[in-house]
Parts: C-alpha cells; sequence; structure tokens
C-alpha cells in the first residue's frame, strides 16, 4: 500500500540517516551515564534529562549572556553538572534504590520547572538561541573539507562526525574504566554493598562518583542536542527522554557499553523511521504511536528478554 | 588431609599465647534494642589476641546482633568496641574493614554474578587502581599494584583449592566452595582479626576440617586472630581457645572450653532455650 | 509554648519506643502542631482572607491528591510496587468520563461511576495480565519498574493516539461561583471538595471497620506477617487493586473537574505531587497518604501566598525531597521501610 512505498524512501535518504545518527549519539552518550549508573552501580537514576537540561542550559547562558567563549562554556558546563550530580547524591544516595529514583525524577522537573519559569535567566518556555557561533565556524571549516566528496551541503555532517567521534571515544573510555579497580568496586556495589563494605570499600563515595560521572556524560549530550537544534527550551529535557534512555538501556543489555551503541542506533533508527513514515495520522497521533510502542517494547524486553540484546543474565542481578 | 582425624584432638597452642595475651578486641557493655526488644544488652568480652575464640549461646542471644556491632554494620545504642587500642564504636564497617578487621556473613555473601578472580581481587588493599585519582595520576603504580594483586589472589585460590575455577563466576560455586572462596576472599585483606558467622553451617565434614586447618594454619604461622559463632559444639570444644557465652542479649561467661562448658550458668542458659546444633 | 510542646513530645516518643510501642502517634502530632503554626504565622502576616482563599484551594488539591495517593500507597504496601504508571490510572478515569460523558452524552453522575469501574477493572487486568506472572517469575525491584515506566507510556499514548493532545473538558460548569465569608470557590469545585472528603472519610472508615479493610491495612503494613495470619492474600490484592485504580479514576475526575480540562499529560504531571503525598505520610500507611494528600495541597497553594504562583509546583517537589532527605519514612512510616 502507499505507506509502505512512501517510507522505503525515508529509509534511503541522507537526510535521515545522518538524522538518526545524531539522535543515536546524542542519547546514546546519554546513555553511557544510564549504564554506569543502573548496570555498573546498581543506583536508579531517573534524572538524567535534569543533568543533560544543566549542561545545555549552562553552555548555553555562558555563551549568550555572559559571553564566555563556547570552548570555555563546555567545560564550565561539565562542572555545573557533576556539582549539581553531588548535590543531589549527598542526600539522597543513602536511600533505598527506589526512592532515589523518585528524587532524581524530582530533581529533573525542578530543573524543567526552573528552566520554565526563571524567564530571565533561561527565556523560559521561548527557549534560548544563538549559541553555537563558534561551533558554526568549525562546522563550516570541516564542510569545506568535505566539499571534496560532495557532501559540503549536509550542514549537519560536521556535528555528526563529532558527535560519533566523541560517542565511540566515550564509550571505549567507560569500558577501560569499568575493567579497572575501580571499575570491580562498583560492580561489587551493584551486586552487593554489604559486601564491599565488609571489604574495606566506601560503597557511598563510589555511588557519589558514579553520579557525577553520569551527570558529565548527560551534560556533553546536552551539548550534542543544543548544537542538533541550535536552540534549547524546556520540554526538551522532559522525564519522557529520561525514560527514552531507559529503553536504549534495556534494548542494549545492562552491563554492556557497546550495547548502549546498538540500542541507540536501533531505537532511533525505529523511531525516526516511524515519525517520518508517511502514515494516515496526525503529527501527535504518531508521536503517540511511537510512544505507544516504545511502553510495548519496554514491557515486552522486561517481560521475556530483560537482559535485552548483548546483556548477560546473570547481570540481571538487581533483583532485591 | 588423613580419615584419623575424626576425633579432632585440641589444637597446640599457639606460638605466642602464653605471652602476649593482650586482648586485640574489646567489648564493653554494648546494648541494642529494636522497639522493645533488647538483642544485645551488657555484652562484655575481650578476644585474645592470636586466638582461636568461639563466641556461643543459645539461638536470639544476640551473637550475630553483636557481631553487626563490633563490625559497624548496625548501630549500638550504647557501649565501646576497642580494637587494637583504638575505638571502632559506631565507624562505618569499610573503615573498620580497612584497619584489617574482616567478617563473614551468616549466608555467604561470595559476589555471584563476579568471576571468583574478581572476588579475590576486589578484597586487596592499598589499590591505588580503585580511585579514580589512582587511575589518572598513578597508572604505574596502580598496574603494578594489580598484578601482585592477582598474584596474591592466585596463589591463595591455590592454598584453597580453588584454582580451577578462578575465571568461572563465583555463583556457579557449591556451597561449600563459596564459604572456602569467602575466607580466601578474607584473608586477601590481609586481616589481623577475622569474625567468622557460623563458619560450619551447611558445611559437610571434610570441608569443614579444611576451613579449621586454614584456621590453625593462619593462627600458628600468621597470628591471625579468629572469632567465630559455632552452634556445633564438638568443633567449639575441640578446636577453640576459648569460649565466650552469651544468652538474651548478655555475656555470661568466658573461658577456656572445659571450663565453660562445667559452668552452671552456662547451663542453665542452654536448658532454658532451644539449643541449635 | 512551641518548644515546650515540642519537646513534650520528643519526650513521649521516648518513652514510647522504649515501651515498644510504635512511636506512630507524636510525629503526626508534631506535624500537626507545625501546620498550626504555619496557619498562624500565615494570618497574621497576610491576613485572614487570602489564607482562607488560599485554603479553599487547598483543599480543592487536597481532595484528589489524596484519593489518588492511597492508591498508590496502597499497591505500593501490598505489592512492593511503586507504579509509576498510577499517574497515568488518573489520565484513564478522566477521559473515560469524558467518553462517557461528552461522546455518550451520558449524566456526569453516569459517566463517574463508569471511571471508577473502567479503571478498577483495568487495574485488574494489569495485575492478572502483568503483575502476578512477573512475581511468579521472581522479578525483581528494577525488572517491575521499568514495566511501570513501559505502561506509563502506552496508557498516556494511546489515551493521546485516540484523544489527541488537546485539552478537552467534561460537561461540567466551570464559570459559575459561590461565595461565602469573603472566600470564592467554583460550584463545580465545591462539589469537588465534598465529594472528594466524603470519599476520603468512607475510605478511612472502610480500611478501619470492615475486616476487608483491616486485612488490606495489615497486609500493606506486613505482607509476611499477614500472609501467616491466614489472610487470603490474593483476594486481598485484587480487592488492593479494585480499591486503588478505583480512586485513582475517581481523583482523575474531580481533578479534571476543578481544573476545568483534560490532557493526556494529566497523570504523570500529578504523580510526583502524589509521590510527595505518599512519602510525607508514610509509604504504605493509607491514613498517611490521605494526610500526606492533605497536607500537600495547603503547603502548595499556601506557598502562594509568600512567592510567585507559577513556582507552585516546584513546592510539591521540594517537600518531596525535604521529606527523604529528612525523614524518609514520613509520618507515619518506619524507618526500616526508607532506607
Amino acid at each position: 500500500m502507499t505507506p509502505l512505498a512512501v517510507s522505503l524512501d525515508v529509509f534511503g535518504s541522507l537526510d535521515f540517516w545522518i538524522g538518526v545518527g545524531l539522535l543515536a549519539a546524542t542519547y546514546g552518550i546519554f546513555t553511557l551515564g544510564l549504564q554506569l549508573n543502573v548496570g555498573y552501580t546498581g543506583v536508579i537514576n531517573f534524572g538524567q534529562a535534569g543533568f543533560m537540561a544543566i549542561g545545555a542550559y549552562t553552555m548555553a547562558i555562558l555563551v549568550v549572556e555572559a559571553e564566555i567563549s563556547f570552548w570555555l562554556a563546555l567545560p564550565a558546563s561539565i562542572i555545573v553538572a557533576m556539582a549539581a550530580g553531588l548535590i543531589i547524591g549527598l542526600p539522597s544516595l543513602r536511600l533505598r534504590a527506589d526512592y532515589f529514583a523518585i528524587v532524581t525524577i524530582a530533581f529533573a522537573e525542578i530543573i524543567r520547572y526552573t528552566a520554565v519559569n526563571a524567564r530571565e535567566l533561561t527565556g523560559g518556555s521561548q527557549g534560548i538561541g544563538g549559541f553555537d557561533g563558534a561551533f558554526l565556524d568549525l562546522s563550516d571549516l570541516m564542510l569545506d573539507g568535505l566539499d571534496s566528496f560532495g557532501l559540503g551541503d549536509q550542514f549537519l555532517l560536521p556535528l555528526l562526525i563529532v558527535a560519533v567521534v566523541v560517542f565511540g571515544l566515550l564509550t571505549v573510555g567507560m569500558y577501560f574504566l569499568q575493567r579497572s579497580p575501580w571499575g570491580r568496586v562498583l560492580r561489587a556495589i551493584r551486586e552487593d554493598e554489604d559486601a564491599a563494605r565488609a571489604l574495606g570499600k566506601n560503597a557511598f563515595a563510589y555511588k557519589l562518583q558514579s553520579i557525577s560521572i553520569a551527570a558529565a556524560l548527560g551534560a556533553v549530550a546536552g551539548w550534542f542536542l543544543a548544537l542538533n537544534l541550535a536552540f534549547i527550551s524546556p520540554t526538551q529535557f522532559d522525564p519522557l527522554f529520561t525514560f527514552l534512555g531507559y529503553a536504549v538501556l534495556i534494548l542494549g543489555g545492562l552491563a554492556n557499553y557497546f550495547g548502549v551503541v546498538l540500542g541507540a542506533i536501533i531505537l532511533w533508527t525505529l523511531l525516526e523511521g516511524l515519525r517520518l513514515m508517511d502514515l494516515p495520522l496526525d503529527a501527535s497521533q504518531t508521536a503517540a504511536l511511537r510512544y505507544v510502542l516504545v511502553g510495548l517494547v519496554l514491557i515486552g524486553l522486561m517481560a521475556f528478554r530483560p537482559q535485552g540484546m548483548l546483556g548477560k543474565r546473570q547481570e540481571m542481578v538487581l533483583g532485591d | 588431609m588423613t580419615e584419623q582425624a575424626e576425633q579432632d584432638q585440641a589444637p597446640e597452642p599457639a606460638a605466642d599465647a602464653g605471652a602476649d595475651g593482650d586482648a586485640i578486641l574489646a567489648v564493653r557493655d554494648v546494648a541494642k534494642h529494636f522497639g522493645g526488644i533488647h538483642a544485645v544488652d551488657g555484652a562484655s568480652f575481650e578476644v585474645r589476641r592470636g586466638s582461636i575464640t568461639a563466641l556461643i549461646g543459645p539461638n536470639g542471644a544476640g551473637k550475630t546482633t553483636l557481631f553487626n556491632i563490633v563490625t559497624g554494620f548496625q548501630r549500638g545504642d550504647r557501649g565501646e568496641v576497642v580494637y587494637d587500642g583504638a575505638s571502632i564504636f559506631r565507624r562505618p564497617p569499610h573503615v573498620i574493614a580497612r584497619r584489617r578487621m574482616v567478617r563473614t556473613f551468616q549466608i555467604t555473601k561470595a559476589l555471584a554474578a563476579m568471576p571468583v578472580i574478581d572476588n579475590m581481587t576486589l578484597a586487596a588493599p592499598d589499590q591505588p587502581g580503585e580511585k579514580l585519582t589512582g587511575l589518572l595520576f598513578r597508572a604505574p603504580a596502580a598496574r603494578r599494584r594489580e598484578k601482585e594483586v592477582h598474584e596474591r589472589a592466585h596463589e591463595l585460590l591455590d592454598v584453597f583449592g580453588l584454582r580451577e575455577k578462578a575465571d568461572d563466576y563465583a555463583g556457579t560455586l557449591s556451597g561449600g566452595q563459596r564459604k572456602l572462596l569467602e575466607l580466601a576472599r578474607a584473608l586477601m585483606v590481609e586481616p589481623r582479626l577475622v569474625l567468622l558467622d557460623e563458619p560450619m553451617a551447611g558445611v559437610n565434614p571434610s570441608l569443614g576440617r579444611k576451613l579449621l586447618d586454614h584456621m590453625h594454619t593462619l593462627r600458628d604461622r600468621d597470628g591471625v586472630t579468629f572469632l567465630f559463632i559455632e552452634h556445633d559444639m564438638d568443633v567449639v570444644m575441640a578446636h577453640s581457645d576459648e569460649v565466650i557465652v552469651m544468652a538474651q542479649g548478655a555475656t555470661i561467661a568466658s573461658g577456656p572450653p572445659e571450663e565453660v562448658r562445667n559452668d552452671r550458668a552456662v547451663i542453665d542458659a542452654y536448658l532454658g532455650a532451644s539449643v541449635g546444633t | 509554648m512551641e518548644a515546650a510542646e515540642a519537646g513534650a513530645v520528643e519526650n513521649q516518643q521516648g518513652r514510647l519506643a522504649g515501651l515498644g510501642a510504635s512511636a506512630s502517634l507524636s510525629p503526626p502530632v508534631v506535624a500537626a502542631l507545625i501546620v498550626a503554626a504555619i496557619a498562624v504565622a500565615l494570618i497574621v502576616t497576610q491576613g485572614l482572607q487570602p489564607f482562607g482563599q488560599t485554603t479553599v484551594n487547598g483543599l480543592i488539591s487536597a481532595s484528589y491528591f489524596a484519593l489518588g495517593a492511597v492508591g498508590l500507597t496502597l499497591v505500593y504496601g501490598t505489592l512492593k510496587l511503586v507504579n509509576f504508571a498510577h499517574g497515568d490510572l488518573l489520565t484513564l478515569g478522566a477521559y473515560v468520563a469524558f467518553v462517557a460523558n461528552v461522546s455518550l452524552g451520558l449524566p456526569i453522575l453516569v459517566a463517574v461511576l463508569c471511571s471508577v469501574a473502567g479503571v478498577a477493572a483495568f487495574g485488574v487486568a494489569t495485575e492478572r495480565a502483568i503483575w502476578r506472572p512477573m512475581r511468579a517469575k521472581g522479578a525483581g525491584l528494577l525488572q517491575l519498574l521499568i514495566m511501570t515506566l513501559g505502561l506509563a507510556f502506552v496508557i498516556r499514548y494511546s489515551i493521546q493516539l485516540f484523544a489527541g493532545t488537546q485539552p478537552r473538558s467534561l460537561e461540567v460548569d466551570v464559570t459559575s461561583s459561590t461565595s461565602f465569608l469573603g472566600l470564592t470557590i467554583g460550584q463545580t469545585q465545591l462539589i469537588v471538595v465534598l465529594v472528594g472528603f466524603a470519599v476520603l472519610l468512607a475510605v478511612g472508615a472502610a480500611l478501619r471497620f470492615t475486616s476487608l479493610g483491616k486485612q488490606m491495612r495489615a497486609l500493606s503494613d506486613n505482607f509476611e506477617l499477614a500472609e501467616v495470619a491466614g489472610i487470603n492474600t490474593d483476594r486481598v490484592v485484587l480487592a488492593t487493586w479494585i480499591f486503588a485504580a478505583g480512586l485513582a479514576g475517581l481523583a482523575g475526575v474531580l481533578y479534571t473537574s476543578a481544573i476545568g480540562n483534560m490532557t493526556p499529560n494529566l497523570g504523570f504531571f500529578l504523580l510526583l505531587s502524589l509521590f510527595a503525598a505518599v512519602i510525607l505520610g508514610g509509604i504504605g500507611n493509607a491514613y498517611g497518604a490521605l494526610a500526606g494528600g492533605v497536607l500537600l495541597g495547603l503547603t502548595q497553594e499556601w506557598s502562594t501566598l509568600l512567592i510567585d504562583a507559577r513556582w507552585k509546583l516546584a513546592v510539591g517537589f521540594l517537600v518531596l525531597i525535604l521529606v527523604l532527605v529528612v525523614r524518609p519514612q514520613g509520618l507515619f512510616g518506619r524507618q526500616e521501610r526508607a532506607l
């Protein structure tokens, strides 16, 4: 039928794949943080969208309103995000896992809420734009180079390249971090905090570090989100996106960073594919359909294959 | 290990038992209650350095709670616990463990989803690689220590007969092997005091004998002190240098096994309560 | 005066603890005293009329907060399930009422009954189709949490799929209002408060006096003990779902009547406030949820006397974080539950 014929077009377009690649890389970096928390530390972080917002907004505000160099605003935004991680973690990490999850959602919503209401600082619902000048300069340079491949008019391609490289480096970095003695302590904490403590490990300190690093990763994801749209607004940091991150996480498999890569690519191909397929539905209905499917995938995976694609059955140990 | 040790003999005294009789652990008037229940109510005793000391008592006497308080897993309501001359009362468990006091749990906490070798290397102290700052700024030292730790882990696994299992998940080990792993892992900490919570529970006799032999070797050769909770009276009588008896949250007797066995108060306590074996 | 009373309460708490009685009498007393103190302070600084008006508004919110929270806490208590889909049960209730009332033209009262019954049935369906099989499989905390998230998505976005995102309204009077004692309240809102509190009282009474209610409370408070005491857990679990989901449906209808419209997001929007109420009251404790809902509603509205109204919602989130940091077991809960 007609919908199918049109949808094949979508999958053949380079624009589409660049878009998918950018989203996959952005939310992939986002989910690396979730993997560290959930898959490797046993901490359920439902507030990752909040850290993403902090990263994006700090960068944008510093560049646009404080007129600080873009390249300085980036590390500054990481520091702010990590500080936020500490602030939320210090009083709350001693709580039970599900209570901590609730605190993190509350935190993320407070951030989003502040973004909506602190209009003078954040532009309110209108959002902020105009922070990407410095990056565009770099992008133009890259586009000149890409011209020789006939790709000089794919204006998002430079961002994609940077995003994919960063995503790749971070994934490999997290993988090696996990293989270190530090990572080993984390895994022990995930499985049995008391056992780890009885062996001299300060479980609380490790969990705090885990949250901070995840916050940093969330902030980096925030940069790419911001640069992709050249504009940020509070709706982009809805808890919905944290839960999409969990869909990536579960799909790829817990306790496997390469699973995050796989999960991100598959989920965003599906989501974007559905969005751009010419279905006999209006825009909000298409969006709704996509998310109903995400919900079904989450339920189905948890019920029938909780280890996702690359996770190991033994790793699904968070079953207290 | 030969069969002839059916009737376990009393162990030879530790090399420095008589001479160096100071207390490595002193518990003074410790108490803890939950709601209206006084789990521990005035427990006081000393554990002599280099001894194998047993902590016995009827079910519900408060032994495990006392262990938890000593090791920092539960917060005592009052009292004092002094370890190696310093107070450890109400300190966090990981701080106590770092002072080379290690414990095992009633239900073994072998980290099942991690390989046996990781269980072991995890326990080693002073690993720069366990800190982020160490990974970043002391990478060569971290690598060296990791190598050391791996070697020691393999040595210990050898001693406990678990060498071939090194790369298997700890969850695949049998119950008895997990007990051995827990003890081996505890030794990676290079402890001065080891608290064992019912080490013989659910363990077949030959394996039990292995565990006890290890305890004796460690005491004789390395001067490690053991304090263990146990219900098997044969083991207690034959293997401990000293016995401490608790009942209803308080210490009611302490001394050499023979003395305690004939103590009036102890007999009453056991007759008056259900005796576990 | 305040310090002496608080001090006396502290002593009582200590003595009660020593006697082995649960110390759950004193914290609510302390809370009530604090609330009274705050009320007095607000009246004095802001004036009686503003205080009264915000109290009226607070009671409106309280009615749907409390009803939503009771269900959430009972499901947690009996099943140890932190149901992130609970908010969407409120949404479902609102939309079922819409279909009955607006699409089918039924009178609002019938629509409300349809909501309650419909959402209750849905709750039972999820228990049979999802939660019971997963419990049988020995599913862990994370698995169940994620499934509730998935379910939340499915409910919310299915509603959006069929009803779209534009706000819808029930056929209720949203314009006329009444006044008394210098305070105004919308007519429908007045009905919401009356119905809400009537049901709250009925719920409280049912939990206290009916045998099923007592069993539900027992199960929620200590599942294993209740099982051992011979309570038919299957039956009570079922009753809990009917109760919880039904009340959620009602809360959704009340919310949309009070606010004037509904969107597919209304439930998730309320969810954090419901969590706040539940945790404030002590998770697993039904009376706590009722009290928590009332306290939360009042606190949110009173806060508008001091800060700009647009920050109202953040107050709920802050209460939540504050409670979790200072006293995670809430007003009525037991400490072991929280850490």
